[in-house]
């Protein structure tokens, strides 16, 4: 099976996207649910998530809060703050149009 | 905020790391039971889930980096990594601390001086706006006319009322702060440094008091009738223990009772940098005070320094031209103004000159401040001879860890990586080093206050030099600076590595065997080594020659009882005080062990009264000043001066008699015409032929030194003490035995005559002289100790330079005394060497001891700054540490054994 890299910069973006619809999730959850979105296309070294969600528990983005799984495992709960759905829609915006950019030069050759 | 959450990560490190743990650790176990659903073996499930999870402590490293911690994470590691080598090479760490602590020490200590004295503006509101009339070089009370540094207090009302350029002027009395008092009721005197100033004073320097009030406009208007004080803050605390009803306390000068109104700020000290008064009273109660001053409202008692605050907007040069028409204006109109052609002539040549008062006035500075820049400079050349030791140091151990280098790049640090660990390591040092240093320069400091104030027994000067925020930003700054310094070549030589060789050279590197910056940094030491050397011969010989100075008098065997008075509230003239004294001379010079006793107002290096003399018959030189001394009847017995004509004083010169002097050698020399034989002529002292200031020369004495060791000849004439009643300054005493038994025998007699007499310090006149010598001593002992200092830096230098070469050089010298070289050869190949070393730094430092050689000239005494013979001690006591230190490893390595030395290699 074919992977591909995620680019650069867009996982904070789908880990703000995924807590968007989720609301609370866990570590494994969020990896899980992008996994599942799309379709196991992106390859993320799971672990890279940790780093990127210190960097936007940093920037305030994110709150986190210790819970319990259904397993009954201490679990970190990350959850988005009103920062953080700013930040979301920035960063959705900007992928957009770049997406969308790229498209029009893809269509145009 | 993220700041915050930031440093709230920091604090608390573990708990961060255990619970990012918790969290992939459950991370990779849900990934692993999903693993083994999946069917797969429980082995292989772990190793997938551990696979796809990634490297945790990569992923723990960058969950760091989030943070923005990664410059501190690898500063700690650097830090570590320092500190480990640092053990490595115990020698080396201690050595560089030793000297980087002496070297950092000295600076700081010099410099929390320099800033105290020099530097440091005054505490007050907007110092910078501040100037003061004329340079403030002067302290006293003048008549002559066009005087631009004292003023009269007329003068300054006057002023005030009509100037547009000041938005507040004030005024100081410039003397005789020292007084005695009595705190409440208490039955003794103490003295109490009191400063008598304008109502404006406080106002001007913009201070507002910590408790109670500062003076109001009428009690400095009228004279004599609002007997009001302020109290220092340091005093308040240190006498009235910081009494809360502070305000109710009274102080009492002479027969007036003041009423304490109020209390100045903590550290407020008034305008003179060194001077802290206990108490400032107003001008109007000048009479009240135990001097009873008679100045207020006569225009030309001329006895204040006026100092004022400029309108914003207004340049110096404007208001010093505003001024200077008014003092023309104001002078010429008081009603006892004697507008002679004389006089005239004097005014329209004075100028005001508004100087800066940033920084306050101070006799210390004009005294200190060229010795202190001097000692700074010194101080900088030691750390620099330090940053040169330490470089050396370190270059020498940089090759030694080419291997590790090599290695540590080969495994991809990179060379800026390096340099940054290097950097550290340095940085790490000085940092030690400075720690070091302040603690040591907070002892000096002490020390040097010691010296300052001109001996153990002097009282402490009121200077604050404690640590403060401008001193530690200079340490900072030396200790950044001299990290760089010594740190950054050798960093930048030990990271240029190719990597392949530093592996094949297994133990050192030839690639600067003959290592020209190395010998280049001890030249330059051996250089300023020099330098250094012969400054502390030229102030060390400059303070012998001022011991063997000859003052004209015996200087041992004197005692100098300083009595006031003042508190008697008697007048000078007054009959009883004129008997009081004589009596209290005949009880003294009657004691045993004691050969004679005398009053005089001035002793050596205690001021002076000058004034000019009109001898007629002979031009008038209003530029020749004599000092005038009041004396008793055996001064001249007990100084041991020579007459050399005529008589001395004796009874017969009293109140109603014949007015008398008598003439110094120098006065009798150049006022009369050559020929001439001064005694039973008449003169006059002042400028007019005024017969109440006639007197007639009785006599002629030896010329001595009056105020100063290295002053030049000094006109000197001497008047009787009945027929000159004002001040009774000083009983010299010349005595047998010992100072402490006899002091208190001579008080006893003192207080015998009259017990009310407040007997204010006893000393002798040795004493007096030492202290006259402070500042000579001061460079003497302190150039000494950094050329000592500097010296056997370069001592070590030079050993720890030649110890690295021989070392390099062992195989090769043992290659050569296989083929037949002989000890003495080898051992004077490598002497040869140093021997270069040595000329090249002397001959270097001869022209730069030449060239600082006039920054100096000044603070010399009897010695020229090039004299040769100084120049040749320093540079033969120099060369032999120098030569002495490169034996030890010339000799060690004429003993190297060839054999072993080759199979070493």
């Amino acid at each position: 099976m074919k992977h591909n890299e995620i680019p650069p910069g867009s996982l904070t973006l789908l880990i703000l996207r995924t807590l968007s619809r989720h609301g609370t999730l866990h570590g494994y959850e969020i990896a899980e649910s992008i996994l599942q979105a799309s379709d196991n296309v992106l390859e993320v070294e799971e672990g890279s998530l940790y780093p990127a969600l210190q960097k936007m528990l940093v920037n305030n983005w994110v709150k986190a809060e210790w819970g319990v799984t259904k397993g009954n495992r201490r679990a970190r709960y990350y959850q988005l703050t009103a920062a953080g759905r700013k930040q979301l829609a920035a960063e959705s915006s900007n992928f957009e149009r770049v997406y969308s950019a790229i498209a029009r030069v893809l269509q145009t050759a | 905020m993220s700041l915050l959450r930031r440093i709230q990560m920091l604090l608390h490190r573990k708990r961060f790391d255990s619970e990012l743990e918790e969290e992939m650790r459950l991370h990779m176990d849900l990934r692993e039971e999903e693993q083994r659903f999946a069917g797969a073996t429980p082995e292989e499930a772990r190793r997938q889930s551990r696979r796809d999870f990634g490297n945790p402590t990569v992923l723990r490293e960058r969950s760091h980096a989030a943070w923005g911690w990664g410059w501190l994470e690898s500063l700690v590691q650097d830090i570590h990594y320092a500190l480990r080598s640092m053990t490595h090479a115990k020698a080396l760490t201690l050595m560089a601390l030793l000297s980087l602590s002496l070297g950092i020490g000295a600076n700081v200590a010099i410099f929390s001086f320099l800033d105290a004295l020099v530097l440091r503006s005054l505490p007050v509101t907007k110092p910078a706006e501040l100037v003061q009339f004329g340079k403030g070089d002067e302290a006293g009370v003048t008549g002559d006319y066009g005087d631009t540094t004292l003023y009269s207090y007329p003068f300054f009302r006057e002023f005030r009322k009509s100037n547009t350029v000041f938005s507040s002027v004030a005024a100081v009395f410039s003397f005789g702060s020292e007084i005695h008092g009595t705190l409440d009721h208490s039955p003794s005197m103490q003295k109490l440094t009191t400063d008598t100033v304008s109502g404006t004073f406080f106002s001007t320097l913009g201070v507002e008091p910590a408790m109670g009030r500062f003076f109001r406009d009428e009690e400095d208007r009228v004279e004599g009738k609002f007997p009001v004080a302020v109290v220092s803050y340091a005093f308040w605390q240190s006498a009235f223990q910081g009494t809360p009803d502070i305000l109710n306390h009274t102080v009492k000068l002479a027969d007036t009772t003041f009423n304490i109104i109020g209390v100045a700020p903590p550290g407020f000290f008034g305008i003179e940098v060194g001077h802290a008064p206990d108490f400032w009273v107003p001008m109007a109660m000048m009479q009240s005070l135990p001097s009873h001053h008679k100045g207020y409202a006569d225009g030309f008692f001329q006895s204040n320094y006026i100092f004022g605050r400029l309108k914003p907007g207004v340049t110096r040069a404007q208001a010093e031209a505003e001024t200077n028409l008014l003092y023309q204006h104001i002078v010429r109109s008081f009603p006892n103004a004697d507008l002679n052609a004389y006089n005239l002539s004097h005014l329209q040549n004075a100028h005001v000159q508004l100087t800066d008062l940033t920084t306050g006035r101070s006799f210390l500075r004009s005294t200190f401040s060229d010795p202190l820049k001097i000692l700074m400079g010194v101080a900088a050349l030691v750390l620099l001879i330090t940053c040169a030791n330490i470089a050396n140091l370190l270059l020498a151990r940089a090759t030694t860890r080419t291997h590790e280098f090599a290695v540590r790049q080969a495994f991809g640090a990179q060379r800026l990586r390096l340099i940054r660990q290097l950097l550290t390591e340095s940085l790490l040092l000085s940092v030690a080093g400075a720690v070091l240093g302040v603690v040591l320069a907070l002892a000096a400091d002490r020390l040097l206050l010691r010296m300052i104030s001109g001996g153990p027994d002097a009282n402490l000067l009121p200077l604050d030099i404690s640590l403060n925020l401008r001193l530690l930003s200079f340490t900072l700054f030396a200790t950044i600076g001299t990290a760089v310094l010594f740190g950054l070549v050798p960093a930048l030589r030990a990271s240029r590595v190719a990597v392949n060789e530093g592996l094949k050279e297994s133990r050192r590197s030839n690639s600067n065997s003959r290592s020209p910056l190395s010998k280049g940094l001890v030249i330059a030491q051996i250089a300023l080594s020099l330098v250094l050397s012969v400054a502390s011969v030229l102030f060390l010989r400059t303070l012998v020659n001022l011991t063997r100075v000859d003052t004209g008098f015996p200087r041992n065997g004197v005692m100098l009882v300083d009595i006031d008075s003042s508190v008697l509230g008697m007048k000078g003239e007054d009959p009883r005080m004129v008997a009081m004294f004589q009596e209290i001379e005949q009880r003294a010079g009657a004691l045993p062990q004691v050969r004679a006793a005398s009053f005089a107002a001035f002793t050596f290096a205690q001021g002076s009264w000058n004034g000019t003399l009109n001898v007629p018959g002979m031009p008038f030189n209003e530029k020749a000043n004599v000092k005038h001394n009041v004396i008793g009847n055996s001064y001249f017995n007990v100084m041991q001066m020579p007459l050399l004509a005529g008589r001395a004083f004796g009874p017969q010169d009293n109140a109603a008699s014949n007015k008398v002097v008598i003439l110094s050698e120098s006065v009798a020399r150049d006022y009369f015409p050559p020929g001439v034989n001064p005694i039973g002529r008449h003169i006059y002292y002042g400028k007019d032929p005024n017969p109440e200031k006639r007197v007639e020369v009785i006599g002629i004495v030896r010329d001595v030194k009056f105020g100063s060791l290295d002053e030049p000849r000094q006109y000197i004439d001497y008047y009787p003490n009945p027929q000159h009643p004002s001040g009774y300054g000083t009983l010299v005493v010349r005595y047998d035995g010992n100072f402490a038994t006899m002091s208190a025998a001579v008080q006893n007699t003192i207080h015998s005559v009259n017990r009310n007499l407040v007997i204010d310090h006893v000393t002798t006149l040795d004493r007096v002289i030492e202290g006259t010598m402070v500042n000579q001593r001061l460079m003497a002992q302190l150039s000494t100790t950094f050329g000592l200092l500097a010296v056997l830096l370069s001592a070590v230098g030079i050993y720890g330079l030649m110890s690295y070469l021989v070392g390099q050089r062992t195989g090769e010298i043992g290659i050569r005394m296989a083929l037949g070289a002989s000890h003495t050869g080898v051992r004077w190949m490598v002497m040869r060497e140093i021997t270069m070393l040595v000329v090249s730094g002397i001959a270097a430092g001869i022209v730069l001891t030449l060239l600082g050689g006039q920054l100096v000239r000044n603070m010399l005494y009897g010695i020229a700054p090039s004299e040769p013979m100084s120049l040749a001690v320093a540079i033969v006591s120099l060369t032999t540490i120098a030569l002495a230190a490169g034996y030890v490893p010339a000799r060690r390595a004429s003993r190297v054994n060839p054999m072993q030395a080759l199979r070493y290699e």
